[in-house]
């Protein structure tokens, strides 16, 4: 390897390092917005302390279950005779947090159409989706809703260069604090990371003010609750009618499965999971049916079709600060990227060290193809006929 | 060291004789290195180097994920999550160990593909063969275990069903179930147990890689043409040879570069693409997941497990005549690791003098057929046992066996082989040219 080469490897790595420098700033240059509003904390703050029954705002939400957790161990201790055929169909009826998903080999990815312009999020949900590659064309399960539709969006972070957009993770967060945090808990997120500049970024006294408002946390040092404080992780929220942690739901949820069970489209369409989330809360169909004594909700996105949690989500039922109209699609598709984000903070960060180690690995093939060639040369006389 | 004649170690200075009277360590490494290796090698020769890449990524990444991980069942999930958001570059170790795993099968099943295709595994071979199927077991408990200490759903369901799978053995197999578990059920004993292999078992097979390349440097490499480098003397084997250094640590070096291009591309953009979203579910007895599905690199034999149930004729027949000693569940065990068996055993089943199957114009479309098999095997394990699917499954594992105990015993008998070139040389020379220098 000569002189020239090394400097010129120095010189490309500078670059690559100038170009994420650069872009690292960009990010930190996104200015604050909502919910930092601290009325709307307090109110979200009421509504994590008090029993669900109690609290006048968010009933609704809080008695929405999603699974009778009595009849479901019964359910699984029946299945458990055969566990590797399909038992689940009963499970999926239930509704339960962890069986209503389906399993594929390959599955989650995020991938490349990269977004970067946030404005077209706001419209850029794609209705019309490519009929044939959809699920429910090709089931192979052949359990017709055993699925439920997932409709693909274009997030600002799919892609090898996608991002997450501040704006929308901050709105995701209102959303979450105000709406679904009074049955869903964080309990892997830190209340620090709300400043990642790869995240929500907010300045940390407004992480210390949300972390605050938060429910208190037991300190076994002091032998009594005390405020949280953003080292600590926001509340786990567990408990009859509770619904299921949301820490990694958008990993924990597959979304895309087709073509042919072989997930292969998560390649163009992203992970799959956030388009789960966004699709579940837009997918009530208004119906209602009552089973031993529970009440199920229609939707088009839950497997089964009938799931216990009950609309969380209508329009204006938060006001974000930016006055991005808070339309249901708008604070679903908010709260989906904020829940990407929780379950996967490091994203941007990791996409970025792919990129550099890809261009580093392109550059030494490179090389290493031309030192093999002459090297071999004086033994391979004519080309291969 | 025995094999192709070529130079030796000589230590020149004083300090080099003064250590080799003591300890030949420096005479070792230049044999090693400096083996004379067939000059014919094609691109499928690379994955040795592949294959010790991933042992050395996955046992440097996961020596650092132990610092940071807990194996309890309280504490299992969370802590990963941990790594992921907390450790620095936590997220990059745990989804280069993670898709690490998938490179290395792939190059492994790449590996014996191409074994079965050169008829590497034919004498002297044999015992190469036997180490490289020990190293491939091993991997796939590795793997297993390695699965399980995420503490997800598919962790704790993927352990409940495959030590079922012991439980299947007649009379003794619930006691050795409950002896794998430590308990009755999959528990924070089975954690603790698997994670302290998982932890072992990766040095046995840096063990067993070093036997298996002792044994290959001792028979010498095999190559596209089967023919065996001349050993009459130096100078002919110089003319079948060139050493390992440079020429096929820089070829292989291209390779494995090209290959992470890939690897890394998958763990930057994409990392979560061949696992499951259940394992983001934490473990939870109460619950079974719709479908239990292990990871791909076991779906080939997974399938021909779930194959041969009850409604089989031969499982029937099995079952009447052992006096239902051995049920479907059992049958279907015990064809799951006869496949590997019988693939261990290709040395002995195979009956044809030709080694390599370039000039077996039979057994090339039979060896198509069970690469095409294995693939199909993959993708119909990843279906549900119901519909069609179990019958694509029970013709695929039938070929699988008919391949090994029947087309490869009777190849050797009726087919005719084409002309095998007289050396190595004559055969480079005929793609490459002859040497341009007059020493020719």
């Amino acid at each position: 390897m000569t002189l020239r080469t090394k400097t010129l490897t120095a010189a490309l790595a500078l670059t690559i390092s100038a170009g994420g420098l650069a872009w690292a700033q960009d990010s930190t240059t996104v200015p604050m917005t909502a919910p930092a509003d601290a009325p709307a904390m307090g109110a979200g703050g009421t509504n994590f302390v008090a029993s669900p029954e109690t609290t006048e705002a968010p009933t609704a939400e809080a008695e929405a279950t999603e699974a009778p957790a009595e009849d479901a161990a019964a359910d699984a201790a029946a299945e458990e005779e055969a566990p590797i055929d399909e038992a689940a169909a009963g499970a999926d009826a239930v509704g339960l947090s962890a069986g209503g998903e389906s399993v594929v080999p390959v599955e989650t990815t995020e991938a490349v159409p990269a977004v970067e312009d946030h404005a077209r999020l706001e419209t850029g949900i794609e209705e019309a989706l490519d009929p044939g590659a959809d699920e429910e064309a090709v089931d192979p399960y052949g359990g017709g809703s055993y699925y439920g539709h997932t409709e693909d969006v274009a997030f600002s972070f799919e892609g090898p260069f996608g991002r997450f957009d501040q704006f929308q993770l901050q709105r995701g967060l209102q959303v979450y604090t105000e709406v679904c945090a009074a049955c869903h808990g964080l309990e892997f997120v830190p209340i620090r990371t709300l400043s990642d500049r790869n995240g929500p970024g907010l300045p940390e006294n407004q992480v210390r003010a949300y972390a605050a408002e938060l429910l208190p946390i037991f300190d076994p040092a002091l032998g009594e609750e005390r405020p949280r404080v953003p080292t600590d992780h926001f509340p786990s929220i567990e408990g009859a009618g509770m619904g299921p942690d949301l820490s990694v739901m958008a990993k924990a949820r597959a979304g895309f499965h087709g073509p042919y069970g072989t997930g292969i489209n998560q390649l163009v369409r992203g992970i799959g999971g956030p388009e789960y989330i966004y699709s579940l809360l837009t997918g009530y169909t208004g119906q209602e049916k009552e089973e031993a004594g529970t009440l199920y909700y229609g939707n088009t996105a839950f497997p089964g079709g009938w799931i216990s949690m009950a609309p969380p989500l209508s329009d204006d039922r938060v006001t974000y600060e930016d006055g991005t109209p808070a339309t249901v699609e708008q604070m679903s598709l908010d709260v989906a990227a904020f829940l990407m984000w929780t379950a996967e903070p490091k994203m941007m960060e990791r996409k970025q060290v792919g990129l550099v180690s890809v261009l580093f690995l392109i550059l030494l093939t490179v090389l290493l193809y031309l030192t093999n060639k002459r090297l071999w040369a004086p033994h391979k006389n004519k080309p291969k006929h | 060291m025995a094999g192709i004649p070529h130079d030796h170690y000589e230590p020149k200075s004083g300090f080099e004789r003064w250590l080799h009277r003591r300890l030949p360590v420096a005479g070792l490494l230049y044999d090693t290195l400096m083996i004379p290796t067939p000059k014919n090698l094609n691109w499928m020769w690379i994955w040795g180097i592949v294959l010790v890449f991933c042992l050395v990524l996955q046992i440097v990444t996961g020596i650092v994920l132990v610092m940071h991980y807990t194996p309890h069942v309280d504490l299992a999930f969370a802590s990963v999550e941990h790594i992921m958001r907390n450790v620095n570059g936590g997220y990059m170790l745990r989804y280069l160990h993670a898709n690490g795993a998938s490179l290395f099968f792939v190059a492994v099943y790449l590996h014996i593909f191409r074994g079965l295709y050169y008829g590497s595994y034919k004498a002297p071979r044999e015992v190469t063969w036997i180490i490289g199927m020990l190293i491939y077991l091993l991997m796939m408990a590795t793997a297993f275990m390695g699965y399980v200490l995420p503490w997800g759903q598919m962790s704790f369901w993927g352990a409940t069903v495959i030590t079922g799978l012991f439980g299947a053995i007649p009379g003794v197999g619930e006691a050795i179930q409950t002896w794998l578990l430590g308990g009755p059920a999959v528990d924070n004993a089975t954690l603790n147990r698997f994670f302290s292999l998982h932890y072992l078992l990766p040095f046995v097979i840096l063990g067993l890689v070093i036997v298996h390349i002792w044994a290959f440097h001792t028979t010498g490499n095999n190559n596209p043409t089967g023919v065996e480098v001349r050993r009459s003397s130096k100078e002919e084997a110089a003319r079948d040879t060139l050493p390992f250094w440079p020429y096929f640590v820089i070829k292989d070096l291209f390779a494995l570069a090209l290959i992470l291009v890939v690897f890394f591309a998958i763990v930057g953009f994409m990392p979560n693409y061949l696992g499951h979203a259940d394992n983001y579910i934490p473990a939870n007895p109460m619950v079974t997941p719709a479908h239990i599905v292990p990871e791909w690199y076991f779906l080939p034999f997974y399938a021909i497990l779930r194959a041969f149930d009850g409604d089989v004729w031969l499982v029937q027949l099995v079952q009447f005549l052992t006096f239902g000693i051995v049920d479907a569940k059992f049958f279907g065990v015990l064809a799951m690791f006869g496949a590997i068996l019988v693939l261990a055993l290709a040395p002995w089943l195979d009956t044809s003098r030709v080694r390599s199957g370039r000039y077996r114009p039979m057994f090339k479309w039979w060896f198509w057929l069970l690469a095409a098999d294995f693939m199909l095997l993959m993708w119909v394990g990843a279906m549900p046992a119901e519909g069609i699917y179990p019958y694509i499954a029970l013709v695929g594992s039938a070929y699988w066996f008919a391949f090994f105990l029947v087309i490869l015993p009777l190849l050797g008998v009726i087919e005719k082989p084409d002309p095998v070139p007289a050396t190595i040389e004559e055969d480079f020379n005929a793609h490459y040219g002859a040497k341009a220098t007059p020493a020719e």
